[in-house]
């Protein structure tokens, strides 16, 4: 059994500056630079200091502070509540994105993932390779995280949360691999440096062991056990044993929930759609590790929006679906469509929480990305484009010409909204199939290109229809359409192709039967380019 | 003595050429399906990967006979052509008629669409920016636009830019009144009926010297042989009201039977 564990040493301060809107974070920041900013920001319980980021401890505050000491010590100190809720959530997504990996990951505490992964070894090409993967799965979530590897569950989970760094300091990237413990006897020689505070019960009897001048737990080893266990009670002998396998360690695994709900409540109220988007990153970020971990693509979510009480009454909160043509795991492409939606809708108020929900999954993975363009590849990123246009210019404006066999010419052609599967469908044998080649056997080019939505009155003088003051000459005619009386638009018109002054041709008609007698209306309908 | 003169300056670099030749396109050409305009086009077709800019005095003067041949052509390859706010609405029965296949057509009506805030402040900016993803999307076969006529001042090296990703012609059909504006395209041409299903083609830049006077193309025939032998006549006002008498009496005859 080999057990990776993942302890996530700042995910309190993460997640709470995951809540904060996007122009208090840096210009230049990604989520994996550590938490929190240049601005000093703690999160307090009980109106102590908790937890402080880097920047506050650069500051001279240190965990178990008043909260008036620290802003004593930092003037724009941000203090925040701490709020277990929110960590456990940023807790469950990075468990999610584990669940791509193995189906074997439970917690530990609340800021440890552990994860089973010795059946999934040879899938994934070994320890580095997996290692490297879950680093790019666990980027988009913002965290900084170290990774153990022991025989052990708890023995890993000890040495992610304590191992020695050799430079002493910590290093600034978002991943850090920590020691890999082959085995037990490797396991108890790591484990044999760390401080007894590392265990549980050590720190609870933590001034008891220093006055015994009982440091590290290689000192706890070499004592008789049943001294240990009277003087301490069982639960530290209990814990060395299940770190170093010698008793069984059983856990709960976690479970995937069939529907994805997640909430987060913004620290400051949003007031632009930009500050909407980049709390629903956080969102995204968390749905693609869901989906991935249920091994499927996003078809649809929905963004709900709960906005601030106005003076009247609650408002109902704001939904937001956004439906997929194409389901995709891209989170760029998630985001860039959500984007396009909010910059449609009108916030009726500034909004304080967010919540993404999905439930609408198409299993089976993605398909390969292809080298050289594929007629797959291609079909895939022109119904992409198609879904972005879409989603900002409106479902109905992206279009395509059908011809349906009607006279009429108003009615033979039709627009309907172009889905994104059918641009690349192979064409079948449809009716009246034309030659590409010009003139070899196509069909007359009788019909103008451009017909005009209404057909454009024209005044008529000495029998001839006059466009913009000229006379048109006939040429050619008439082409008698006469038809639909059967569903109540009965058209009998004579059309003719006429020249106009600039030597251009247009499709002009008149009424077979004139209604009044004598009154003559010619109309122009089209203009053949 | 040739010797001493070395390599000729345009056979160095597919860039470089002198100022009596043709320049060569970077990128492929594609035939436009009429000898002598590929004859004046430097590279000997529709460029790809760069902006063309036709110029017309109004729609309807047979600029779709002019590039379907070499739309026509780009489907048959699998790809996809894609129109952006045509004046007009196209019928369907006409482009296929034009050898065009409807199943790889995607006609996108940016003027229409729903109300962003964007659009309240430039009209064009819907269009422009649908456009622009489509050319650098890279899956589009060719791209047919028509734009406004006031257009922001760097919309179009932008479009030339993105256009660079983009793997076939890039048309943008503008008014004729824009000649003197400059424009980013490399290769511009100003359109203009020359009579019944004849097309006069000037050339106003491309890379290459001034042609010499403009180039008069024989569209597909929209007219039958009487038609047109009709419309050569001499205009002169009787006679034509003659003809046209003619017609409408022969119609008027039919009618009441």
């Amino acid at each position: 059994m080999l057990w990776l564990a993942l302890h996530l040493p700042l995910l309190s301060l993460e997640a709470f500056c995951a809540t904060l809107p996007a122009a208090d974070t840096d210009a230049d920041t990604d989520a994996d630079t550590d938490a929190g900013t240049a601005r000093p920001v703690v999160l307090l319980v009980e109106h102590r200091v908790h937890s402080a980021n880097p920047a506050a401890v650069a500051c001279g505050i240190r965990p178990g502070m008043k909260r008036a000491t620290a802003l004593a010590l930092a003037a724009e100190l941000l203090p925040a509540e701490a709020s277990p809720a929110r960590d456990a959530a940023a807790l469950q997504a990075v468990a999610h994105a584990a669940l791509a990996f193995t189906p074997s990951v439970t917690l530990h505490d609340t800021q440890t993932v552990l994860l089973e992964v010795q059946a999934s070894l040879r899938l994934f090409g070994g320890l580095a390779a997996l290692h490297r993967r879950l680093a790019a799965a666990l980027a988009p979530l913002g965290h900084r995280v170290q990774i153990a590897a022991a025989p052990t569950a708890l023995g890993a989970a000890l040495l992610a949360q304590w191992f020695p760094t050799p430079s002493g300091r910590s290093d600034p990237a978002a991943l850090v691999t920590g020691p890999h413990a082959t085995d037990t006897t490797v396991l108890q020689a790591l484990l044999d440096a760390a401080p007894v505070a590392l265990l549980g019960p050590g720190r609870v009897h933590g001034e008891t062991l220093q006055g015994m001048g009982l440091h590290r737990l290689s000192d706890l080893r070499v004592l008789p056990r049943g001294g240990l266990a009277r003087r301490f009670g069982a639960e530290l002998l209990d814990e060395l044993d299940r770190a170093l396998g010698r008793q069984p360690d059983l856990r709960r695994w976690v479970l995937l929930p069939a529907r994805f709900d997640s909430r987060l409540e913004l620290f400051a109220r949003a007031d632009s759609s930009e500050q909407v988007l980049h709390g629903a990153r956080v969102l995204l970020a968390r749905l693609v590790a869901w989906a991935q971990a249920r091994h499927a693509r996003v078809g649809a979510f929905t963004l709900r929006m709960r906005h601030e009480r106005q003076r009247q009454a609650m408002l109902p909160a704001t939904e937001l679906q956004v439906a997929l043509a194409e389901p995709s795991l891209d989170p760029a492409h998630l985001q860039l469509l959500l984007r396009e939606r909010l910059a449609r809708v009108v916030l009726a108020a500034p909004t304080l929480e967010l919540q993404l929900q999905c439930s609408h999954l198409v299993a089976g993975a993605a398909p390969n990305g292809e080298l050289f363009p594929t007629q797959a590849s291609e079909a895939e990123g022109l119904a992409r484009l198609l879904e972005r246009l879409r989603a900002r210019l409106g479902d109905e404006q992206v279009q395509r010409l059908v011809a349906v066999a009607d006279h009429r010419p108003e009615r033979a052609s039709r627009a309907v909204p172009a889905q994104g599967e059918g641009v690349a469908a192979p064409r079948t044998a449809a009716v009246g199939s034309s030659t590409a080649a010009m003139g070899a056997g196509a069909l007359p080019l009788h019909r103008p290109v451009w017909l005009l939505p209404d057909p454009l009155p024209l005044v008529e003088r000495d029998t001839l229809p006059l466009l913009q003051g000229r006379p048109l000459q006939l040429l050619s005619g008439p082409e008698r359409i006469e038809t639909g009386w059967w569903d109540g638009e009965p058209t009998a018109r004579d059309y003719f192709i006429a020249q106009a002054e600039d030597n251009s041709l247009v499709w002009v008609w008149r009424a077979r039967l004139p209604e009044a007698a004598g009154e003559v209306h010619w109309f122009l309908q089209g203009r053949f380019a | 003595m040739p010797s001493l003169r070395g390599p000729a300056p345009e056979t160095l670099h597919p860039a470089l050429w002198r100022a009596h030749q043709l320049g060569r396109p970077g990128a492929a050409v594609l035939a436009s399906g009429y000898p002598e305009l590929d004859a004046q086009l430097p590279g000997g077709g529709w460029p790809a990967g760069v902006l063309t800019e036709l110029l017309l005095p109004h729609p309807g003067i047979g600029e779709l006979r002019l590039l379907a041949p070499v739309l026509a052509a780009l489907q048959q390859q699998q790809r996809c052509v894609m129109c952006f706010d045509p004046p007009a609405a196209p019928c369907a029965w006409a482009l296929r008629a034009l050898g065009l296949d409807l199943q790889r057509l995607v006609v996108v009506q940016a003027r229409r669409g729903l109300k962003s805030r964007a659009r309240a402040l430039l009209p064009a900016a819907d269009v422009l920016w649908a456009l622009e993803q489509a050319l650098k999307s890279g899956h589009v076969g060719a791209v047919l636009a028509w734009l406004p006529a006031r257009l922001p001042a760097d919309a179009l090296r932008r479009l030339q830019l993105a256009a660079q990703l983009h793997a076939g012609p890039a048309f943008l059909l503008r008014d004729a009144q824009l000649r003197s504006q400059p424009s980013a395209a490399p290769l511009r041409l100003l359109l203009a009926s020359a009579g019944p299903d004849l097309l006069r083609l000037t050339l106003l830049k491309r890379r290459g010297p001034p042609p010499a006077q403009p180039l008069v193309l024989a569209l597909p025939a929209v007219l039958s042989a009487s038609a047109l032998a009709r419309a050569l006549q001499p205009a002169v006002p009787v006679e034509a009201a003659a003809a046209t008498a003619a017609l409408l009496a022969a119609a008027r005859w039919a009618s009441t039977r």
